[in-house]
Formats: C-alpha cells, structure tokens, sequence
C-alpha cells in the first residue's frame, strides 16, 4: 500500500488558561506508514500527551487545537462531523493509555466492557462473535485461561495482566494505527519487557501501525523502527532510532541521551567497604491473615517478608531491589519499626529492638528514620517550613530555641533558601519537599536513613542533585543508607551492597559489581535483562527474560519460590526450598543451581 | 454461598447488637423512678393489690431475672402487653383498679404491626417524591459542574435544607388543605391523607440526596474510564448510563439505607402535625402515657428494622459494585 496511513500537518494545541495562552504542542508535522511503528520521546511535559490525544480530536477546554489537519486514511479528523469521527475513533485508531487499572470500569467484567465497545464501534458484530473475538485476542496476548478471565473485573487483574486487556480493548476492531501513550510506564521491568516483546510479536502477525510514545528512549528502542523527539511540544528530532542513539544530531537529543544512566559501560561500582554493623535483621518474617473473599471465617496467610536477614555497616549504602509485590514495602515498615516482625530480630546498634522499653525505642528512634516517596503526602500542608522541621526535635523534648538554631542549620545543610522558613509548602516542587523530608530527618542526627524510594517520583535532575546530597551527607555525618528502590540504575550508582528480593526473600545478597556483571541467581539475570538499554544488554533476553508474573504470596510453589518461572528449574527444586548460601567475596545466593562465579566458568571452560 | 456467608455474617453481628440495644433500653426503663405495678393498677389501689400484680407481673424479681424472662419472650415474638392501651384502641380514663372499663390490655406487637403499615406507605411515599426530583436533577448537577444545573441543584438543595418542617407542615396545610381544598390534611381515612406530609418529608431529603449524587457523578465522570471512554469509541449516552451512573450509584444507596431507616423510625414530628396514626404517633403517644413495654417494644422493633435496612443496602451495594466487601 503506497502513502502513509497518517500525516499530521503543522498541528498546533494551546492550552488556555486565565485569559492567557500557552502553545502545549507547536507545529507539529509528521506521518506514519502502514504497518510501521514510529517512536516519539520526550520528557515529562513535553506535550506528548497532549498530541497523543489531539490525534484523535480528544482534547477539551481548556487545551484547544488552534491549527493544522491530522490526515488518516485519506480523511481530516479534525473536521469530521462527530458521527463519521465515531466510526475511526476507538475503531480503526486503538488507544492505550498509562493507566491500565483506571482505564476500565472497574465495577463490570472485562469481558463484557470490550464485547460492548466492539460492537459499539461495529453495530453489525453480533454478541457471539464479537464474544469469540475477544476469547481469542486474550489468548493471543497470553492471558493465562482466557475463559475464566472473561469475567473478571478490572480489581481481580494485576497492572500487568490488565495492560494485556487494554491492548486487546485496543486491538478488537481491527485498527489500522494503534496509539499507546506511555503504556509500559507504570509496569514493572520485567513485565514492562514482556508488554513490548507482545506488541513487537502481535504488530508482526497483525500488520498494524503503532504511534508508541514513551518518556524513555531505551523504551522505545526496543520496538520502533523510526522515532520523533519533542521538547516543549515541537519535534525537534527525527531519524531511525539505532541512528538517532547513537549519532545524535541535536543538542537536546544529546543531553537526553547522556542523561541515561549507564550500567555496563564505563562504570565504576562503589566498592564494598567494611565498618562496624549498625543495623542487623536476623531471619525476620512477617505474615498478614487476609479473610479468604466469600467465606465465613476462612482466612489465608499472606507471607509477605520470609527468613530475611542481612547486616548494614557503618557508612555503607544497602539496596534492596525488587519487583511490586516481592515484600519490600513490608521490610521497610519493619526496618522502621512501623511493625513488628512475626519471628527473627532486628538490631539497631547491637540492640534487639523488640527488647527495648517504650522510652528507649523512643530515644533510639532518633537514630533510624524513614524517608518515604510521596513529596506530597508526606508534608502537613498548613505548616511553616521551619516549624516542620523543628518537630522532630520538639518531640524529643528539645527546647525551642535551640530547635529553631539546629531547623535552620539543616535547612541550610539541604540547600533550602532561609527566605523559605516561614512559607508554607504550597508550591514547592517535589524536589524541595523531599529535601525538606531530608532536612526533617537530620535534625535528630540520625545513624540510618531508610530511603523508600524516596527518589522516583523525582525528574532524572532533581534525582541526580538529591544523590549529591545524600554523598555530601554521608562524608560529612558517616550516614548508613538503605536504598528501597525498583530502579536498579540508581541502585547501580549508589549502592555498596544489593540485596535482590523475589516473593518475600532475599535470592541474592552481593557486592554492587556482582550483582551487575556476574550475578549468581537467574532471578538477578532476569531483572537486569529487562532492564531498557541504549548500550547493548550483558543479558540478552532471548536467554533471560522471564515469562509470566509472580505467584500469589498466598499459595507459594512447593521448594523453589520461583521454581514457576524459572529457566533453569529442574526437578530438585520443586523438593527443596534453597537456602540463603554463603558464597566467596561475602556475597549470597539462594539457588540450587546457580549461575557459577567468572573463576568457576572458566574451570568448566578448561574441562 | 457468598451471599448465604455474608448474609449469616451480618445477621449474626445485628443479633448482637440488637441484644445490646435491648439491654441498654430494658435497664434504663427499670432504673428510671416510678413502679410499673402502681401505674397498671392506678393510684387508688390499695397496696396489697400492687404488690400482687407486682408478682403477677413478675416484677418482684431481680432485674437480670427479668432480663433473660423477657428476652426469652422476645425469641417468641412477644413483646409484652400495653400498661395503658386495652385491646378495643380506646385509651383508659378510669383510675380505679376494679373499674370494669379496664379490660385485657392490648399487645405491644399487635400495636406496632397495626401503625407499622401506615408508616412504611408514607416512608415510600416520601423517598420516591424525592428520589423522582432529586436523581435526574443531581445527575444533571453533577454532569454539568459550575453550569446552570449544577446551579440550580445547588440552590434547590439549600432552601429545601434552610426550610423547617413543621412550618413547611403548616403552611401547606393552611394552603393546599383549608384555602385550595385539594388534599386533606389532618387524620387519615384514604391514601390522598399520605401526600401532604410525604411532601414535607420529601423536601427534607431531597437536599441530602442532590448534594450526595451531584458530587459522586462530577467524581466518576473525572475518572480516566469516562474520560478514555469517547476514545475507545462509546457514545457518551451510553458512558453516562452504563457506567457513570452505576459508579456513582454507592453512595446514593448507602444515603437511602440511613434516610429509610430514620423515616421507619418515626418521624415523629410530622405525623404529630398531621395526626397520621404511624409509629411515629404511637411512639409520642406512648411516652406521654408512660407506657414502658410499648416504649420498650418500639425501640426495639427500630432497631431491628435499621440492622434489616443496612444488610439490604450493603447487600444491594454489593451487587451495583463486586469489589466492595462488608
């Protein structure tokens, strides 16, 4: 087929507010042939968005399309009455969206909300067919019994699973161009890979062009042929991607380029160093009972945090990685002695915490704070600034004047402006709400921060001046740090030792260039495979990449916990459940048959 | 089986607080001064007379005794007679005890059950004048925030809050009934009786019901699905019905379960204005009379009819929305 299936001709969206206009998208021309997916990247309010949804004339007030045509099959959306716009959009234009758990009613069946959109958009589909239809595109994108599925609503779907939905909801009417804005962002790695090798896989057999934007350039790497780069709404950048990374030709494509943290190439792993231990975990655990859905009195055993021990030194930065559900979130709450564990220890400078009298814990808590994600959450609004940092201080009855003397050295310790102290929080960005945090823990000069994911909701520079600090911290108050984080680049950066965590344990506990050159467990692999990369991938994912997601922490497999998904599963593991093994370099692993160390290797090599 | 274990979970926790209830109610009643015995009898009766109705009654013994007596009753449905109410309706007015006037006194459960249909045809009355006012014009409220529905929803709700009942009671009362002579006011002797104090009723719900529609649709139609749904290609005549609506349709039911079990209650001061012969009445009636096993009988029987109502709702919630789980 000759001609391209869109092209976009100088389109232009402002954004109208209080009498004044701002231009979100400028200009913008572009066009997309049949079958071909096109990239387009930029960074959080670039305006990607915006034109994602000006493509199919759905944008309202108060953004406003000012100017320009977007041409699909031979005709301008932008002036089609809304009847014929009905029968293309959601029709021969599929839409995917970031937020996959939001994007359905979640009260109604899966099932039934896309039978309804199929024949919304073709009338003739009768309910039988269109039911067939669905069945077999949720095979396709490997929904594990699809018949069963059918009938769950959105809240019984993992974000992962539900993504999977939405690309069959997108795919139904047989589109010719699918949009998907931003789709793997809320998705873990190793699931967000296993989404683009579906699209990848289904755009082979479907012949169906996709416009694929993405805040990531890695992301969109890996699948479009072409890419786009936006900066404030205009496209400054155009080419083949392998080109367009490496041989950059404009300077905001070079600056976002070298912002991409490296992991392989020219990396310097912080080395292991040793101090005396400040916080000890012994084999700690900790289960909820969870009332089985439609029972009486039958409760199921979550085990959220299973046997998991490990020590932080003086002066050390401990990661703890993972995917969402693997038990981190729970561990942070027992490091900060939120909750108490079920079963182990934990001890903060030689001192089991479970031992301590309600004033000492209080006295000790001044050493181990917490540092939480949410920059918004995590503040009272209605609070002077100094006043919130004094607190910490007011509760463990220091006087006021000495508080606002110590509030207002930390303030400057962070690098918050002294014009700020008596402003309330409104309007800080979130950048200098987590200092603020920062400066809040200081304070009571603590040991240990713990750090839950304290940086992701941050932008790549505001997240590399807050690592500064954190560095600049450590050499002046020797800080302990424990990084909670599923961003395995900044665990990469920061961290001296990585604990590697899957359904509750820990699999791998190793030293910071172990773990990313030569780890031990296929779990590790796994997760660094997944890992979007412009620099080529020490684990390619042919060989590595998992399939499937976690088991429900309620029934665990038998032996090996991650046995299911396994590569390298045999028939011992469903037998034994590994333990934690001890291996040379003060590094862990728990795997029955576990990737051997480089020395090992080579010894096979020779045999 | 999920709904028979939700079902037995719920009645299950309603039997406790039932029979919590039951015990605050019987031990205020046996501490609050005055002799029950005394009052049957009346105040002319020679002591040896009320110490053997005392007995007769069972009233000589400890109260806890008397506790498990009457809850024992209560499995049974029987929830004692009237000190003051003969069977025939007629209130007492002799005060001697061997009056012949005094005949057998009537039942508590038989009162309640002659007023209890009178109350739930003005209870119904009442929420569907309400619901057929407020649900279209809190949707539209909430489909068009800061336009003029909102508006008017808005300002609908407000003078229906600021107005009074028994004034709104009276003043319909002097014009409908007395100066336009078409509904009757005062009594009942037909259904048209039912309309005048529904509408008073209905005027005090309805701004519950707006405020709480209006601000649970212009909630849901802010939801990614709604705002993705033109996108995947649903009109928005079927957005709205099929999804908007039956999002925002929890918070109306829980609204309703609260509005229902207040108006089977006893609305006591509208049926006192228009002398409707309900629970409410009775209820006024009874306290003037000191009538403690009625007193006692009412309280009760309400609260079983709230713990029905709140089963029903989070039973219907349930249905409307499968995530949720009581």
């Amino acid at each position: 087929m000759a001609g391209p299936i869109l092209a976009v001709s100088n389109l232009s969206v402002d954004l109208e507010r209080e009498g004044r206009s701002r231009r979100v998208v400028d200009d913008v021309s572009f066009a997309l042939a049949p079958g071909e997916v096109l990239g387009l990247v930029g960074e959080a309010g670039s305006g990607k968005s915006v034109l994602a949804r000006a493509l199919v004339c759905a944008v309202s007030t108060p953004l406003e399309i000012t100017a320009g045509k977007v041409v699909f099959e031979g005709k301008d959306i932008l002036s089609l009455p809304p009847r014929a716009l009905s029968a293309i959009r959601g029709n021969r234009i599929g839409f995917i969206g970031a937020n996959p758990m939001g994007s359905l009613d979640p009260r109604l069946p899966i099932g039934q909300q896309i039978v309804e959109k199929l024949r919304c958009v073709r009338p003739g589909i009768g309910r039988a067919e269109a039911r067939d239809k669905v069945l077999d595109l949720l095979a396709r994108v490997r929904i594990p019994s699809p018949g069963a599925r059918f009938h769950e609503a959105p809240f019984q779907f993992s974000g992962g699973m539900m993504q999977r939905v939405m690309i069959v909801d997108a795919l139904v009417s047989d589109p010719s161009l699918v949009i998907a804005d931003n789709i793997t962002q809320p998705l873990d790695v190793t699931v967000a890979a296993q989404i683009i090798r579906l699209i990848d896989g289904l755009r082979q057999s479907l012949d169906t062009a996709f416009l694929f934007i993405s805040s990531s350039l890695p992301v969109v790497a890996q699948i479009a042929e072409r890419t786009l780069v936006m900066q404030r709404g205009r496209i400054v950048e155009e080419g083949c991607t392998a080109e367009l990374a490496a041989r950059p030709r404009q300077s905001y494509t070079r600056a976002l380029i070298s912002r991409i943290p490296s992991i392989w190439k020219d990396v310097t792993a912080p080395a292991a160093q040793e101090g005396e231990a400040v916080l000890t975990v012994d084999n700690v655990m900790r289960s909820y009972l969870v009332r089985r859905r439609g029972s009486f009195n039958a409760y199921n055993e979550v085990k959220a945090v299973r046997d998991v021990s490990f020590t932080v030194k003086a002066g050390e930065n401990f990661g703890i990685v993972g995917e969402s559900g693997c038990g981190k979130s729970t561990l942070t709450r027992l490091l900060a002695w939120l909750e108490q564990p079920d079963g182990g220890r934990i001890a903060f400078l030689g001192k089991d915490l479970s031992h301590l009298s309600a004033r000492s814990l209080t006295e000790m808590r001044r050493s181990f704070q917490l540092l939480l994600q949410d920059p918004y959450g995590s503040l009272p609004s209605g609070m002077p600034l100094q006043r919130m940092i004094e607190e910490p201080l007011l509760i463990h009855g220091i006087g006021r004047a000495e508080a606002g003397k110590r509030a207002q050295e930390a303030m400057a310790e962070v690098g918050l402006d002294m014009e700020l102290a008596d402003r309330l929080p409104v309007g800080l960005s979130a950048g200098q709400r987590q200092r603020i945090n920062i400066a809040r823990a200081l304070v009571l000069k603590p040991r240990l921060l713990i750090l839950d994911e304290t940086l992701s909701a941050l932008d790549q520079v505001e997240q590399a001046e807050l690592l500064d600090l954190f560095n600049r911290l450590q050499a002046t108050h020797g800080f302990s740090y424990v990084f909670i984080s599923h961003d395995l680049a900044l665990v990469r950066r920061m961290c001296h030792r990585i604990a590697v965590m899957y359904l509750g344990r820990i699999v791998e506990l190793a030293d910071n260039s172990t773990l990313f050159e030569q780890p031990h467990h296929p779990y590790t692999r796994a997760l660094l495979s997944a890992m979007p990369t412009l620099e080529d991938n020490r684990f390619p994912r042919p060989r590595y990449l998992l399939d499937g997601e976690p088991p429900s922490p309620i029934d665990l497999p038998l032996g090996c916990s991650f046995r299911s998904r396994c590569p390298r599963a045999q028939g011992d593991c469903a037998k034994t459940d590994p333990p934690l093994l001890a291996l040379a370099g003060g590094n862990y692993a728990a795997c029955l048959h576990r990737h051997a160390a480089p020395h090992e290797e080579e010894a096979v090599h020779v045999e | 089986m999920f709904v028979l274990s939700f079902l037995l979970r719920r009645l299950l926790q309603g039997a406790l607080i039932i029979l919590l209830v039951t015990f605050i109610i019987f031990t205020l009643l046996r501490v609050v001064p005055g002799d029950p015995a005394r009052l049957i009898v009346g105040g002319m009766a020679p002591d040896e007379v009320v110490v053997m109705k005392a007995k007769e009654l069972g009233l000589d013994r400890p109260i806890p005794v008397q506790f498990v007596s009457y809850l024992g009753d209560l499995v049974t449905g029987d929830l004692g007679t009237s000190f003051v109410r003969p069977k025939s309706g007629a209130s007492l007015g002799g005060s001697s005890f061997d009056d012949a006037t005094r005949e057998e006194r009537a039942k508590v459960l038989d009162l309640i059950l002659a007023t209890l249909p009178m109350t739930l045809q003005l209870a119904a009355v009442a929420l569907a004048l309400a619901l057929l006012v407020a649900v279209p014009l809190g949707t539209l409220g909430g489909l068009y925030p800061g336009r003029w529905p909102d508006k008017l929803a808005l300002a609908i709700g407000s003078i229906c809050v600021s107005t009074p009942n028994f004034w709104l009671g009276i003043v319909l009362t002097l014009f409908l009934s007395v100066k336009l002579k078409l509904l009757p006011a005062i009594g009942y002797r037909g259904f048209s009786y039912t309309i005048l104090p529904a509408i008073v009723l209905a005027v005090e719900i309805v701004p519950f019901i707006l405020r709480t529609l209006t601000v649970s649709v212009a909630q849901v139609m802010r939801e990614d699905f709604i705002q993705l749904a033109p996108i995947r290609g649903l009109s928005r005549s079927r957005t709205i019905f099929s999804h908007a609506l039956g999002n925002s349709a929890i918070p109306l039911i829980n609204l309703l379960g609260v509005q229902l079990g207040m108006l089977l209650g006893g609305v006591l001061v509208i049926e006192f204005i228009f002398d409707y012969p309900g629970l409410g009445l009775l209820t006024i009636n009874a306290v003037l009379q000191r009538d403690f096993p009625l007193i006692q009988g009412i309280a009760i029987f309400i609260s079983v009819m709230f713990v029905m109502i709140n089963v029903l709702v989070d039973l219907i919630a349930m249905t409307i929305d499968p995530r949720l789980e009581y």
